[in-house]
């Protein structure tokens, strides 16, 4: 038999250096909050991972494909819940979604010490704090603009009034916004405080869900009492109430127990943006700290 | 301590500058001093960082990643300094911390892969690269697996081809053999003195364990209590005492009977497990191979078979517990 040429010969090519391009930390900030976002869905992680975010997606889109396959086809003449009403509505699965996801981004790196590896890189611990904010207030925005969409989408192909829609919805979009980053940065440092995944998950619940509901109450019974101005104040203190109070203000067709007016609503904007803001310089406190240990 | 803290060394032979650099470089929380006035240049190869546990190794380290503020003093690495280049430094420099950083849930592969990538490598690249580490370190078919279900072995492995992923100027190995066994202990060694002479990447790796060091550093600085006690090359630490050690085959008997042998013929003999230890010989039997011979012809006459005769080397334990006992 005459001899085969040698084909599989392995050579040890020793220690290869590396001496292409290096990102900027521009694109590294990039590149995290693109990881940072797909891990929010449990997208890059194990299949069990994906469960949860999917899950409670499909539930807060529901609803809304039902909404619209009802408009399409009795030819309803307006949607019978407007847009911003709708993520209202889903908020009990918006909270849990926050809650579930944001131990993801801000207790895993804390829990098992692997934040030190990455400040030990060239991201400094305030550009990761809000880079890993950013993915997770996008990822709460995209879980509350997509039903929007839906809807949108079935309110166009019902044939209703095209301006008033696209005004309504983008409205809509603007309100979760704010309210994503809102509810990143609660949830977020909660998280990053609290690093057992059950600790964080109900720290989250409390603030969100339990919080959100005591100040509806409490709203509920001010304004019956005719208190309508103690009934708004109160709104000032949960994520959830600051987003319908300056939902109710901008006119996107949401109603609060009293309406949000005069010197109210920019009070509302102020205390969302010290919120945001409280929150973002704690996660950077936070993290800057760790860095140091 | 102006004594000790004072010591400069410049390590390493390279001519270049210094890989590390610092200078009256002092860190204290509080009243804990956890370093004190570090003077000391690092050159190429593998530093070795000597000292107990809370001797300001980490610290140190930390100092020179610019993830901690020193108290007083300034330090550069590369080149960079730590007040300003911070970020310039963890860009060419790669760190293995001592204690646990891994995911459990994520496999080493995808782990590296990210590092590289949080390191500034694009995304081919990055998978290149780790790929290429993690072969070096030793991970195979395991790569793939979730690191929760590793062995500590395999663990440093995996955190010192992070460490190594995007192709660092200087790798900070922080305690690398911790929790090892013995053969995996003597892998690892080996692994760290080939990246510092085959990768051509530099080292500082720390130790509580001297023996450790001495046997793949090219320089050892040691500290103590946050203070500098030494710093040289290791040949330096393990210069020559003039004692000699003699070891022949058989038992006990025969030590006691070679060792009995030689002091009757004017050498000062101390049994020393299994050899025999002998004293700088005295002036009429000091002379360039004396000793060795009249060591040779006993054996012969006695009918002994010379297994080793080597001169009697300090160890780095000596000199450490020298600078503790002065400090």
């Amino acid at each position: 038999m005459p001899e085969a040429p040698r084909s599989g010969v392995i050579h040890d090519l020793g220690y290869r250096r590396y001496d292409g391009p290096r990102d900027g930390t521009a694109t590294i900030a990039r590149t995290l909050f693109v990881t940072g976002l797909r891990h929010a869905y449990g997208l890059g992680r194990s299949g069990r991972s994906k469960v949860m975010p999917f899950l409670l997606l499909g539930m807060s889109l529901l609803p809304a494909a039902v909404v619209v396959g009802f408009v399409v086809l009795t030819g309803l003449r307006s949607l019978p819940v407007s847009y911003a009403a709708y993520t209202n509505q889903t908020q009990l699965l918006v909270s849990l979604f926050a809650a579930s996801q944001a131990p993801v981004l801000f207790s895993r790196d804390l829990r098992h010490r692997s934040i030190v590896l990455y400040l030990a890189r060239p991201l400094p611990a305030t550009v990761f704090a809000l880079v890993r904010w950013a993915s997770l207030a996008v990822a709460m925005w995209l879980f509350t603009a997509l039903p929007t969409v839906l809807l949108y989408l079935g309110a166009m192909l019902a044939g209703l009034d095209k301006s008033d829609q696209t005004t309504d919805a983008l409205k809509a979009l603007v309100l979760q916004a704010g309210l994503a980053a809102l509810i990143a940065g609660v949830t977020g440092l909660i998280s990053s405080v609290s690093l057992r995944r059950g600790f964080a998950v109900v720290g989250s619940v409390m603030a969100l869900i339990v919080l959100s509901g005591v100040v509806t109450a409490v709203q509920n019974i001010a304004s019956a009492e005719g208190e309508d101005p103690a009934s708004v104040g109160v709104g000032l203190v949960s994520p959830w109430s600051l987003h319908n109070g300056l939902a109710n203000a901008w006119g996107a067709g949401l109603d609060t127990p009293a309406p949000v007016d005069g010197a109210w609503v920019p009070a509302y904007v102020l205390v969302a943006l010290l919120l945001i803001g409280g929150c973002l310089l704690g996660l950077v406190a936070r993290f800057r700290k760790v860095g140091t240990r | 301590m102006a004594a000790t803290a004072s010591v400069t060394t410049v390590t390493g032979e390279h001519t270049g500058p210094p890989v590390i650099a610092t200078a009256g470089l002092t860190k204290h929380y509080g009243t804990v001093h956890a370093l004190t006035d570090l003077t000391v240049d690092v050159g190429a190869g593998v530093t070795g960082l000597v000292g107990a546990n809370g001797a300001g190794k980490s610290t140190l380290i930390k100092i020179l990643l610019g993830l901690l503020e020193p108290t007083a003093g300034h330090a550069t690495v590369l080149g960079h300094d730590i007040d300003h280049g911070g970020q310039e430094i963890r860009r060419v420099v790669g760190y293995m911390p001592e204690h646990d950083c891994l995911p459990p849930d994520v496999s080493a592969s995808d782990f590296v892969v990210h590092m590289a990538r949080m390191s500034g490598l694009g995304a081919s690249a990055a998978r290149e690269r780790s790929a290429d580490v993690l072969r070096h370190v030793g991970l195979d078919e395991e790569r793939y697996r979730p690191m929760g279900g590793y062995s500590t072995g395999m663990k440093q492995r995996a955190k010192l081809a992070q460490a190594l992923a995007h192709d660092p100027q200087l790798v900070f190995l922080d305690e690398p053999t911790n929790g090892l066994d013995p053969a995996a202990r003597t892998d690892m060694l080996r692994l760290v003195q080939r990246i510092g002479s085959d990768f051509g990447i530099a080292v500082l790796v720390t130790s509580h364990l001297l023996g450790e060091l001495e046997q793949v550093s090219d320089h050892v600085i040691v500290l103590d209590g946050g203070h500098l006690l030494r710093s040289s090359a290791t040949g330096d630490f393990l210069q020559r005492t003039g004692s000699l050690l003699v070891e022949v085959v058989g038992t006990e008997t025969e030590r006691d009977l070679l060792g009995e042998a030689l002091a009757r013929r004017g050498l000062t003999c101390r049994p020393r497990g299994a050899m025999v230890a002998i004293d700088p010989p005295p002036p009429e039997l000091a002379a360039e191979g004396v000793a060795h011979d009249l060591i040779r012809d006993v054996a012969a006459e006695l009918g002994l078979g010379l297994m080793r005769l080597q001169p009697d080397r300090r160890h780095l334990e000596d000199v450490f517990l020298e600078g503790g006992a002065r400090a």
